[in-house]
């Protein structure tokens, strides 16, 4: 068992990683970085930050094994319920006046922001006539997501306090169904929704411009310089007068993009981009 | 004595009073920033911060994601996130699953402050109901740190300051009182 490693053995994976998968981590959050790695070394067996290194470098692991296991996941569904409440009931019903109203998803880990937001359309009666791309580190991410996930008991309890604070319109078992213990969502909840595989947002196309981007607590994972080119992405895929929400404690103010939004809600994160 | 660069405080139940009388007695130009991870109801954001504002001189914040780190300032750990210092002294917040039970988490909080001040952090371990916090002590001793926990005797739950106390070595078992004289001595 691993339980530290240093910044040499950090940047030593950091480098494997880059030769063999090609992806690029060095702009990342040092101290989540690690984390992440230390629990991703321990998944895969490996007895020192050396071994993992080798053992990516000679591809035994592969590139999506790799980013299912290092992504940060988020551990509820509808974590800070009053922003859902919000999204159901002002937000979203307002850019579903007209027609191809679409919502991105740029970084899907373990799924509950996907399915959370999946029934906040459902309860805004708007299933149907709004979808939501969504894009997944990994091919795992989103085979798993598509079966409807693998929740445990814990994650559902807390999701069942959250979505009881968010004051939902029916029972929140009723969007999942129980065996021994683990909870998968109905995969019907995902019928407006198309995933892909991209575990660099700076390196999508967007091909038409979203009314509304979903990028909760996924800045957490970058440092400024990295953090300032992924929110001129995410503005740049947004249309006029789109919408685009962060986590709570997350801010865009070191950030010269960010001039051209403006906050709407301050306590829910929620910003709305300028007219150029 | 002045070459400390961060104080940083973990507690759990019990532990308000006792912040309470810490802040309140340190004096507005206190020179060093004191980093406070106590365990809070993770669904309630608000209220805390002003809670312990009522009688503190110095501004108390709860960081956002990338803030840069200010002497003079009494920084709380958001609910829901884990709070980290990151090398170059900035904050960042993590959304990884609970330790111990808690988000934030004693122990990373303590491990992150340690790796990056090393010798020069001060680590206060004071009541809570858990073992949080115990390894993360450890971490401030490991790095060269110094380490305070509240008498246990002292403590309304003794369960977080008696595991650190397991867990390592400390430097001083303070009653409240002492722990201010302590922290008034740095400025």
């Amino acid at each position: 068992m691993v339980d530290n490693i240093g910044i040499v053995d950090t940047r030593n994976i950091i480098s494997a990683v880059t030769d063999a998968y090609g992806i690029d981590m060095s702009d990342y959050t040092f101290t989540i970085l690690k984390r992440r790695l230390i629990h991703a070394i321990n998944t895969f067996g490996s007895h020192s930050a050396d071994d993992f290194a080798d053992k990516i470098r000679k591809k035994i692991i592969t590139a999506d094994d790799f980013l299912y296991t290092v992504s940060l996941e988020v551990t509820e569904f509808f974590r800070d319920p009053s922003l859902w409440r919000e999204l159901r009931d002002k937000y979203i019903p307002e850019i579903c006046r007209t027609t191809d109203s679409r919502i991105w998803m740029p970084c899907v880990t373990s799924g509950d922001e996907l399915f959370s937001l999946a029934i906040v359309l459902n309860e805004a009666g708007l299933q149907g006539k709004t979808k939501i791309d969504a894009l997944c580190p990994s091919q795992k991410h989103i085979d798993l997501i598509k079966k409807g996930g693998n929740y445990d008991q814990k994650k559902i309890e807390v999701s069942e306090a959250n979505y009881t604070r968010y004051v939902g319109k029916t029972q929140f078992a009723s969007y999942y169904t129980l065996t021994d213990n683990r909870a998968e969502m109905k995969p019907t909840l995902l019928n407006d929704v198309s995933i892909d595989v991209n575990s660099d947002i700076l390196n999508t196309s967007i091909a038409k411009k979203y009314k509304m981007v979903v990028y909760r607590n996924k800045l957490l994972q970058f440092n400024i310089p990295l953090y300032d080119k992924v929110i001129r992405k995410l503005i740049d895929s947004l249309e006029i007068g789109g919408y685009l929400v962060i986590g709570n404690m997350e801010t865009l103010e070191y950030s010269e993009a960010s001039k051209k939004l403006q906050i709407v809600n301050a306590n829910e994160k929620i910003y709305k981009k300028r007219v150029d | 004595m002045n070459d400390y660069k961060a104080i940083m405080i973990g507690g759990s139940a019990g532990s308000f009073q006792v912040v309470t009388r810490i802040i309140a007695a340190l004096p507005a130009n206190y020179p060093l920033p004191i980093l406070m991870c106590l365990h809070r109801l993770k669904h309630i954001r608000s209220g805390f911060v002003e809670a312990l504002s009522i009688k503190s001189k110095l501004p108390i914040i709860e960081p956002h994601d990338k803030e840069p780190l200010k002497a003079g300032r009494i920084y709380l750990a958001p609910a829901n996130y884990h709070m980290y210092i990151e090398l170059g002294n900035r904050f960042s917040l993590s959304t990884e699953d609970v330790v111990n039970h808690s988000r934030p988490s004693i122990d990373l909080s303590f491990f992150s402050a340690s790796y990056n001040f090393k010798k020069k952090l001060v680590g206060i371990i004071l009541s809570g109901a858990n073992k949080d916090g115990a390894l993360g002590l450890k971490s401030v001793t490991d790095n060269g740190g110094l380490t305070i926990v509240q008498d246990p005797k002292e403590c309304q739950v003794p369960t977080m300051t008696q595991a650190s106390l397991n867990a390592t070595k400390v430097d001083y078992v303070f009653s409240t009182k002492q722990i201010i004289d302590f922290l008034l001595k740095l400025a």
